[in-house]
């Protein structure tokens, strides 16, 4: 059972042709830890009995010292 | 429960775009015909009103949500263990007290656990908080990345459903300044319609900023010039890309 958007394909159109010029940014399966963390993104297994809030303050401290200083988390269990 | 650090941050409003998947645990009350239990769980699939519970964050007035689909995957005795696909903002304990009310007989919510939002399901990388400290551990102490990575999704991964466009080198900086994007600056897009969200990509495949379309696809294959897509929140940082510098 699926959810509407779930495992939606876009389809792409190229309208031209063109190159990228590999000095400036990086694919992200290219980026380094540290770019991985500016740009991250982690699906926790929030342990249960403590509230998300709580877990997303944890991870952040965790990762305090590896340059994360914004935790967002999305969405509360009940909605 | 999806986590996004620093400028990933950004896109977490969008993610609540596709609905979620949970399973749940009913107690009912007394116990009821299996037969009418089934009906009234197909009863409550589709379009349904819910009122939000008493103590709940949004103002308390009856809103319709939509259930995708629902099973039941258990039951035993008072005990109904069930999976259901959900619209963003349908409260589940609302759900289960309204189905009891229907069966007559009452019910309440025992547990709750979250099994997909929008995108991402739990078959997904799930990372756990002693994963996470076990990570940074090793990539501190030892020098080791290869838990960190496994941990560590890329924010562009998480936005998988939205349409795109992807754009010319030298349009990316002005975008990370904030800048509306010009028709002449895409040169690959999916297919979308006017005002819906849209990522704004470069052609390497990274988020530059989340926009709302202006035009739609069909419009901008055949205009030339004009706004395309209005930038909303940036996440790229400024001078990733070089400056922009008018050639005249």
């Amino acid at each position: 059972m699926k959810l509407p958007l779930e495992d939606f394909k876009h389809e792409i159109f190229s309208l031209r042709e063109e190159e990228t010029d590999s000095r400036y940014g990086k694919a992200p399966k290219d980026r380094s830890i540290k770019e991985r963390i500016n740009y991250g993104f982690i699906l926790l297994d929030k342990p249960a009995g403590i509230r998300s809030k709580t877990a997303a303050y944890i991870a952040k401290n965790l990762m305090a010292t590896l340059g994360a200083n914004k935790m967002g988390y999305s969405g509360t269990l009940e909605d | 429960m999806p986590l996004a650090i620093n400028n990933a941050t950004k896109v977490l409003p969008v993610l609540l775009f596709g609905g979620k998947e949970y399973i749940a645990l009913m107690h009912l009350h007394s116990e009821v015909d299996e037969q009418l239990l089934r009906d009234t769980f197909n009863k409550f699939i589709g379009k349904i009103m819910q009122l939000p519970p008493v103590r709940s964050h949004v103002k308390r007035q009856y809103r319709q949500r939509e259930i995708y689909y629902s099973e039941i995957l258990e039951i035993d005795g008072k005990n109904v263990l069930f999976k259901v696909g959900v619209e963003s903002g349908t409260y589940i304990r609302k759900l289960i007290h309204d189905m009891g009310e229907e069966l007559k007989v009452g019910a309440h919510m025992t547990e709750l656990r979250r099994t997909k939002v929008s995108t991402l399901s739990e078959k997904d990388n799930l990372v756990t908080l002693q994963d996470l400290e076990d990570a940074v551990y090793f990539y501190e102490k030892e020098n080791d990345d290869r838990l960190l990575n496994k941990c560590l999704g890329s924010i562009e991964s998480a936005i998988d459903f939205l349409p795109k466009v992807f754009i010319s080198d030298t349009a990316v900086d002005p975008i990370c300044h904030g800048s509306p994007l010009a028709v002449p600056g895409i040169v690959k897009l999916t297919n979308f319609e006017k005002d819906e969200v849209i990522g704004i990509m470069t052609l390497k495949g990274e988020l530059i900023a989340l926009g709302k379309s202006v035009l739609s696809t069909e419009e901008i294959k055949t205009v030339k010039k004009g706004v395309a897509i209005k930038t909303d929140s940036v996440i790229m940082g400024i001078g990733t890309y070089p400056e922009y510098r008018k050639i005249n």
